[in-house]
């Protein structure tokens, strides 16, 4: 395996008593896309905030590409773009003056400048409203600008903090597609959400975070595999020659019943629904109600932390 | 190219924002044009219960012969006798026709016009054969060395008063001149008698023509009241333009409002922080020091423009004076700009929210303007121990700058400028190094 592009060493953050960050250690490897599951107060801010050169760890280390990050390393910060959680950019300012005036903070100008502005403004869709005030300017397309005010320099490490916080779905697509594109170009990308659905589609390899602590870290396929799907149903009547059938699928657990319905841990959903509607025929019981549940990072984060989410 | 870039983006936005041009720009122009229409002739003036006499002056200098060098200047000699009495201040008044006017306007209660044939009289004046005699029951018979009262008959009790000081001043000149002449007339003739008469009155010199001389008593070294020249106060037309009050109320206000920067960067940082503009610009590869001076540039830039704007606009709107060295203005624009972006700087460093630039700065703003005259228009209205307290205000060594430049009457003194110059750089220099250290904590947050 390659050198990771980042590692996080036993980084700890404190707030006077508050632990922001207590001990998370990973590391991300070139071209990766890493996604950073957590609630909202888990520390994922506080730990890009330490990567992107903004705040000093209480202790522990980064490194990217070998160098340790340090709020005095300059020359770091232009290996790193960052797409804030807020809509980091000028209201007052038109998208194109926005994208010259950042391009021009990592030593872009002229051409090089005139360029990579009208390429990201392509990249973002935002072409056509280049010359407008982004005051005038919907959520979704202040968030693409947001994301394209980091690209400008090519960064090698791209940061993503909740980048598609009060977004409508178009502007989602297009902040995925270009996500997407990105990491096909070998950028290396560190998105933090607490959207489930958009680490689970976007990501390779996910690390979940809670309370400061880093609980899991895995490819998603690996993570996913760890936990079982459900099938939960309902029956007009429920009998113990039914729960004792039910009980021989292979690779099952029946948990029993939760509420009126009938639920089935099983680690291949697919197969254990088709032995139940065969075991089902067999009794002449028909169903009243099925719904299968595909192990999910919803589910991996409520197994491994007691509580949902979002709660 | 950097900074360049920074304060190029700051200054774009700051002249995008309204807000700014409002309090910057048009906010104090409001409050001149208010002030000045609403407040009366002789706003700014501290009340002095001296009693003033006016004088216009049209003498012609005299030679009592082709050899005397230097021509006896009598009304000099007068206005001289009455400055130097406690309790007078003399004005003089460029004109006839104004003085003429002042008293049909019963601005003044009398006015001394000594014409220009009152040097060649008064000389002439004498108790000899062939001299002319002014002296009558009433003191000085002034008609007879050209020179008359203009009198207001709606005030005749002051203008009874001014004459009479008149009156005793005349004969304190005239009197020991004519006595003076006299004696050395009779001291050529028949000396021996003019030395008797002097030892039977040893206390007096007979010969000395002034009165000092003849009492035997010191000349008076000034401390009566000032020779002022009369300038009109009252301006023309609505506004009042070219009254005497724009020269304090124009600096006042411009001193106030440059320091009204405090929002209007306060609102700019608080937004930096808050729209998270900040964090990306930390984030970039730039120093704290490469972002602060960003932000400095245009403020500096917009704080000089706002200076030199009203300036301008009082010039051309209010026919305000630049005063005799009008280039000394740039200097005190320049300083003032500087401790109040200081100011505003720490400010903005502070505050979290543009609530709290607008109360804290609004309030931070208005009380310095009060303590230090700014907010009265004019620094001379307060008392001196109050004066004194407010030079812990940059605005109270801006207002003593402008004072020394554009409300002088007498010769500008450099060195006071100067002198207020430095503080206020001093300000801007420790605010902007306390606004550093407010910094470095909130990047450490």
């Amino acid at each position: 395996m390659d050198e990771p592009l980042l590692r996080i060493v036993e980084l700890r953050k404190r707030y006077g008593q508050t632990k922001a960050l207590d001990g998370v250690t990973f590391d991300v490897y070139p071209g990766e896309l890493f996604g950073l599951l957590g609630p909202n107060g888990a520390g994922k801010t506080t730990l890009l905030s330490i990567v992107s050169c903004l705040l000093e760890p209480t202790s522990g280390e980064a490194w990217i590409l070998g160098r340790k990050v340090s709020t005095r390393d300059r020359g770091l910060r232009r290996l790193i773009g960052i797409v804030p959680q807020e809509l980091a950019v000028y209201g007052e300012l038109t998208a194109r003056e926005n994208l010259s005036f950042f391009g021009s903070l990592y030593g872009l100008a002229g051409e090089k400048l005139h360029q990579r502005v009208e390429h990201v403004l392509a990249a973002t869709g935002l072409s056509e409203r280049a010359s407008q005030r982004v005051a005038t300017f919907s959520g979704g397309m202040k968030r693409r600008l947001n994301l394209g005010a980091a690209l400008l320099h090519e960064p090698k490490l791209l940061l993503l903090d909740e980048p598609t916080t009060g977004v409508d779905p178009q502007s989602r697509n297009h902040i995925f597609e270009e996500v997407r594109r990105l990491a096909g170009t070998g950028v290396t990308i560190v998105y933090t959400s607490h959207y489930i659905e958009e680490v689970q589609s976007l990501c390779s390899r996910v690390g979940i975070i809670d309370h400061g602590h880093l609980i899991a870290c895995d490819d998603l396929q690996t993570m996913l595999q760890k936990i079982d799907g459900v099938i939960r149903f309902r029956v007009p009547e429920t009998s113990p020659q039914l729960e004792e059938r039910l009980r021989q699928i292979p690779e099952t657990h029946l948990n029993g019943h939760v509420g009126q319905a009938m639920e089935l841990e099983c680690r291949d959903v697919k197969g254990a629904l088709m032995r139940l509607i065969s075991v089902l025929n067999e009794l002449h019981l028909e169903l009243v109600s099925l719904e299968t549940i595909e192990p999910n990072l919803e589910r991996v984060f409520l197994h491994l932390t007691g509580h949902a989410l979002r709660d | 190219m950097l900074l360049y870039n920074l304060a190029r983006k700051d200054f774009r936005m700051l002249l995008r924002d309204p807000r700014a041009v409002v309090v910057l720009l048009v906010m104090p122009l409001i409050f001149i044009v208010v002030l000045g229409i609403s407040l009366g002739e002789g706003f700014g003036q501290k009340p002095d219960d001296r009693l003033r006499i006016s004088i216009v002056d049209m003498d012609v200098p005299y030679r009592q012969s082709e050899d005397q060098e230097e021509p006896l200047e009598w009304s000099k000699v007068v206005q001289q006798d009455l400055a130097q009495t406690a309790g007078i201040r003399v004005e003089v008044i460029g004109s006839l026709e104004e003085a003429e006017e002042l008293v049909e306007t019963s601005k003044r209660a009398a006015v001394l016009v000594m014409g220009p044939k009152f040097s060649e009289n008064v000389t002439r004046s004498s108790f000899m054969v062939g001299g002319v005699n002014p002296l009558f029951r009433d003191g000085v018979d002034i008609r007879k060395l050209d020179a008359r009262f203009l009198v207001d008959e709606t005030q005749l009790t002051a203008a009874s008063i001014i004459q009479q000081v008149g009156q005793v001043s005349l004969l304190r000149v005239v009197l020991p001149w004519m006595i003076g002449t006299a004696f050395e007339n009779i001291a050529e003739r028949m000396g021996p008698l003019a030395r008797v008469l002097q030892s039977m009155f040893p206390n007096y010199n007979l010969t000395g023509k002034t009165w000092a001389s003849l009492t035997r008593a010191e000349e008076r070294s000034g401390d009566g009241a000032e020779i002022a020249v009369y300038q009109s106060e009252a301006g023309t037309g609505l506004l009042g333009r070219g009254a005497q009050r724009y020269q304090t109320l124009v600096p006042s206000y411009t001193v106030m409002f440059a320091y009204f920067l405090v929002l209007t960067v306060g609102w700019l940082f608080v937004a930096e922080r808050r729209q998270g503009t900040l964090k990306r610009l930390r984030a970039a590869p730039l120093s704290r020091s490469e972002i602060l001076l960003g932000k400095l540039i245009p403020c500096l830039a917009l704080s000089v423009g706002q200076g030199l704007f009203l300036l301008l606009a009082g010039k051309l709107l209010f026919n305000m004076s630049w005063g005799s060295n009008p280039l000394w203005l740039l200097p005190i624009v320049l300083a003032t700009s500087l401790s109040a972006m200081g100011l505003a700087l720490l400010v903005a460093t502070m505050a979290r929210t543009e609530a709290q630039v607008a109360i804290y700065g609004t309030l931070l703003v208005l009380v310095l303007a009060g303590i230090s005259g700014c907010l009265m228009g004019d620094r001379e209205l307060m008392p001196d121990n109050m004066q004194q307290i407010s030079l812990i205000t940059p605005h109270a060594w801006a207002l003593i700058a402008y004072k020394q430049l554009l409300a002088n009457a007498g010769e500008v003194n450099v060195m006071i400028v100067a002198q207020a110059c430095a503080v206020l750089t001093a300000f801007g220099v420790g605010f902007i190094l306390l606004a550093w250290g407010f910094m470095r904590l909130d990047t450490q947050s």
